[in-house]
């Protein structure tokens, strides 16, 4: 039972892979769009899943990504020198505000988030070496869209092997231990604002790049669009409610909502009602199942196992 | 100087409002420890209600106030009943399912907004809304006034309930000590239906006010949020003068900022957020947490 | 020669507001003692094992460990010195099994453990405290006396040179507390000093070298066991007999 996780998510992984090859552009871009959510959901839930701190701010790390990979491009760096470069700076912009706001708890960190990350939106709108609001747009040239995607696609593979890495590790421990009992972790010797400053940068690194990608793909990036704070839920959404703190989790959320955003675009009457999806099905998580689907499927197996023993193979089997 | 008077002014009447906007929040939290994200879903309904109330009745924004009131009173009471009541609490510390769960009610209320009155961008206008007075040799803005007039209101009313009512003493005292408040006999359940229902109250009205000042979409309101957010930290919940404090001094900072600098109104915000922030970490316990300790160290 | 004291405090104080929870307290601990600390409920026991671990910072005073100070430090830097407490009300991660409980300690702690190594320091622990048959339990499924068993296996996996623990024999029967007692002496025989807290009056006579007693705050007595709960103000200080403390 332990092995079909592995083995699912290597197939996954190798299908993905190899897509180009027999899928057609527009579905293409479709598993690009899971890609991407499945790097965002499972690079936040390292903070926010294994060490419990719920930040509202990310599109701040998917922004600065982008912005350093479209500015830098502007004067003729070749994009693709620009990833890493995105990464470092997001990672330290983590923690020049992961200093602070980690002293914060709980909610109070989350609406410190929210704060900084309209802040950075805001600075963003108004300042003209960025653009302003109306946004910049990459230097002309050769795009291999093909390329980008099996960048992309790679980098979701990593994703999600780093956070299965840091699960195991005694890192993820400690982040666990910060999530239920902050000061007894403590008391163990955890020091947790180093620990949760590096899942911060570590997350903050994962989703710049990510955001590079995205610009490198859509050619034209606006505050409006990279630091959203719409977009700072949907990176919430996808783990929280595929389940937070497992590996699993962010991914199977990232599924639900990229096909559920498909569908409803594909529906007219529904495309407005994304909001009211997304936040019903939050509303549904926090009330009935806070560990999400994983949680759910966890909880039902359980009672699964409860009803009157299976033959002795069958158990053994499983 | 001719600036610090438009600067003072200014900041009174725009405290007025932030602090009906705070109130709302601040109730909540006081009594049942719950950060209520849907507060900025609550004041973009009050606003369209008053737009509705305006463009359907022709009701003047600021006498619908009193229709919005009572009414967002009881949306308040509804939605507790069906949501937020059946969500475990862990009692004396604010809990991230709750701030999750009222985020999700805030997306629903957009989305409910979207579909009744689409994404345009609306505003009342009225025949008063181009007209100004002079309050003490400085150009007012005619609704600023009447916003200003209602914010005092309110807050008047709201003092006559927390210190005359049950209701009032009883939120007082949860807020205070909710062990020895339930001990005493108060019906958690009860209050905490009414405390909702207050916020909502105070989150319409204010929301109500607002729209005859901005114009506003369905995205309306977390700036605003914000601002409440920050008060809140700032004055501390445990009272009026308190929340009256941090509105206040948000106030005149925003006000300084816009006379006495040539820093852009979208910039101001951020002024606001990094204020938040830097209060929150700060002074955690808020101006109430700073005035008890300069207190403590003149002892 | 006595040996140089392994903890030494000197005037601890801490204030919560107008609250005076410690008043200048001031006693050494020698390594390899087993040291009590006793006194009526809100006398300030838990409060100074607090300060002392950094979980508090003190008022004022000086707190010394292994020759340095420590007054001051963060908790988690404490006890990478070597000064590890346990909880009055045990503090399990729940989620988690009681070996990665356990586990935390060994990584974290003074030993500062990798891999293999971390590893085996928590199997010893773990048999140690008889919690091995436990080890892949989750920890919220224990009962309370392994939860206590718990909270001492991880703070020793923290490798203390002295262990300070808050009322472990609280809630236990008679014969828990006499497993408890031989634990104690068991982990000093080991090389860690031990502080605790003890209600128990009776229990932490049998097995402390010396008593320190606490009330309101102040320190009143300080001692071997035995003369220590002969002191008239110690008596006093727990029936509240006005009569016998002038």
């Amino acid at each position: 039972m332990k092995r079909l996780p592995l083995a699912a998510g290597t197939a996954l992984a190798a299908w993905t892979l190899a897509a180009p090859l027999f899928l057609e552009r527009g579905t293409l871009n479709d598993v690009w769009n899971l890609a991407f959510a499945v790097i965002l959901a499972s690079a936040w839930n390292i903070l926010g899943g294994f060490a419990g701190q719920v930040s509202l701010g990310y599109s701040a790390f998917l922004g600065i990504g982008a912005y350093t990979t479209v500015l830098l491009s502007l004067k003729g760096i070749n994009p693709f020198w620009t990833l890493p470069l995105g990464a470092v700076l997001a990672a330290l912009f983590s923690v020049v505000i992961g200093l602070p706001a980690f002293r914060l708890r709980g909610p109070y960190f989350t609406i410190a988030t929210i704060g900084v990350g309209e802040a950075v939106r805001v600075v963003a709108s108004s300042v003209s070496f960025t653009g302003g609001s109306s946004g910049l747009r990459m230097p002309a040239g050769a795009f291999d869209f093909t390329l980008n995607y099996e960048a992309m696609a790679a980098l979701a593979i990593v994703t999600v092997g780093i956070a299965a890495l840091v699960r195991k590790s005694a890192f993820g421990r400690a982040l666990a231990a910060i999530k239920q009992d902050i000061d007894a972790a403590e008391s163990l010797g955890v020091d947790s604002t180093r620990f949760k400053l590096g899942a911060h940068a570590l997350s903050a690194a994962l989703v710049a790049l990510a955001g590079s990608l995205y610009a490198i793909n859509f050619q034209y990036i606006a505050p409006g669009s990279v630091f959203d704070f719409r977009l700072s839920l949907a990176i919430v959404l996808a783990p929280i409610v595929g389940g937070v703190g497992t590996v699993a989790g962010p991914v199977l959320g990232a599924i639900v909502f990229s096909t559920l955003q498909i569908k409803l675009l594909s529906v007219p009457a529904l495309r407005d009602s994304y909001l009211f999806i997304y936040g019903g099905l939050l509303i549904l998580v926090m009330l009935y199942e806070p560990k999400g689907l994983v949680g759910l499927a966890r909880r039902l197996v359980a009672r699964a196992r409860r009803t009157p023993a299976p033959p002795p193979e069958a158990a053994r089997a499983a | 100087m001719q600036d610090i008077a438009g600067v003072l002014v200014n900041t009174v009447i725009s405290a007025a409002l932030y602090a009906t906007m705070a109130y709302g929040l601040a109730v909540i939290y006081g009594v049942m420890r719950i950060i209520n994200l849907a507060h900025a879903g609550l004041m973009m309904l009050g606003a369209y209600a008053t737009l509705a109330l305006f463009t359907r009745f022709g009701l003047d924004p600021f006498l619908s106030l009193l229709v919005v009131g009572p009414l967002f009173f009881l949306i308040g009471v509804v939605l507790y009943r069906l949501v937020v009541r059946r969500l475990p609490r862990s009692g004396a510390t604010p809990s991230m399912e709750s701030l999750l769960l009222l985020f999700g009610v805030w997306l629903v209320l957009q989305n409910l907004a979207y579909v009744i009155w689409t994404g345009d961008t609306q505003s009342i206008l009225t025949s008063y809304t181009m007209k100004s007075v002079p309050v003490f040799g400085v150009r007012v803005g005619v609704p600023s006034l009447f916003v200003f007039l209602g914010s005092v209101l309110s807050l008047v009313f709201l003092n006559v309930v927390l210190r005359a009512t049950y209701l009032g003493k009883a939120i007082r005292a949860v807020t205070q000590n909710r062990d020895a408040a339930l001990l005493a006999g108060v019906d958690a359940d009860r209050i905490s239906a009414m405390a909702f229902g207050l916020g909502t109250a105070f989150a319409g009205v204010a929301g109500g006010m607002l729209s005859s000042l901005y114009a506003f979409t369905p995205d309306f309101g977390r700036s605003f949020l914000l601002k409440a957010f920050c008060i809140i930290v700032l004055g501390g919940m445990e009272s009026v003068t308190g929340v009256a404090a941090g509105a206040l001094v948000l106030a005149f900072l925003e006000n300084a900022l816009g006379s006495w600098t040539t820093l852009p109104t979208s910039l101001q915000d951020a002024a606001s957020f990094t204020l938040l922030f830097v209060t929150l970490v700060a002074f955690p316990q808020g101006l109430p947490g700073l005035a008890a300790r300069v207190r403590a160290a003149f002892k | 020669m006595p040996p140089e004291p392994l903890l030494s405090v000197r005037g601890l104080t801490k204030r919560f507001g107008g609250l005076t929870a410690l008043d200048d307290v001031s006693f050494d601990v020698a390594p390899g003692e087993i040291y009590g600390v006793i006194g009526p409920n809100g006398a300030g026991k838990t409060t100074l094992f607090s300060c002392l671990v950094g979980a508090l910072a003190p008022t004022a005073g000086e707190i010394h460990f292994q020759g340095r100070r420590i007054g001051g430090l963060a908790n988690h830097a404490v006890v990478r010195r070597g000064l590890v407490r346990t909880h009055q009300i045990v503090r399990p991660f729940r989620d988690m099994t009681v070996d990665d409980n356990v586990s935390i300690g060994a990584h974290f702690g003074a030993g500062k453990r990798r891999g293999t190594d971390a590893r085996r320091r928590t199997a010893e622990v773990l048999d140690r405290t008889g919690l091995s048959s436990r080890a892949r339990d989750l920890a919220g499924t224990l009962p309370i006396g392994d939860l206590k068993r718990l909270e001492i296996a991880r703070a020793l996996a923290a490798e203390p040179a002295c262990l300070c623990l808050d009322e472990v024999m609280g809630g236990l029967n008679p014969s828990e507390i006499v497993a408890a007692m031989s634990l104690v002496r068991s982990i000093r025989d080991a090389g860690v000093t031990v502080l605790m807290i003890e209600h128990h009056v009776h229990a932490v006579a049998g097995v402390t070298d010396r008593i320190l007693v606490l009330n309101f705050g102040e320190k009143i007595a300080e001692g071997p066991p035995h003369d220590v709960l002969a002191d008239p103000a110690v008596i006093s200080a727990y029936i509240g007999d006005e009569e016998a403390a002038s």
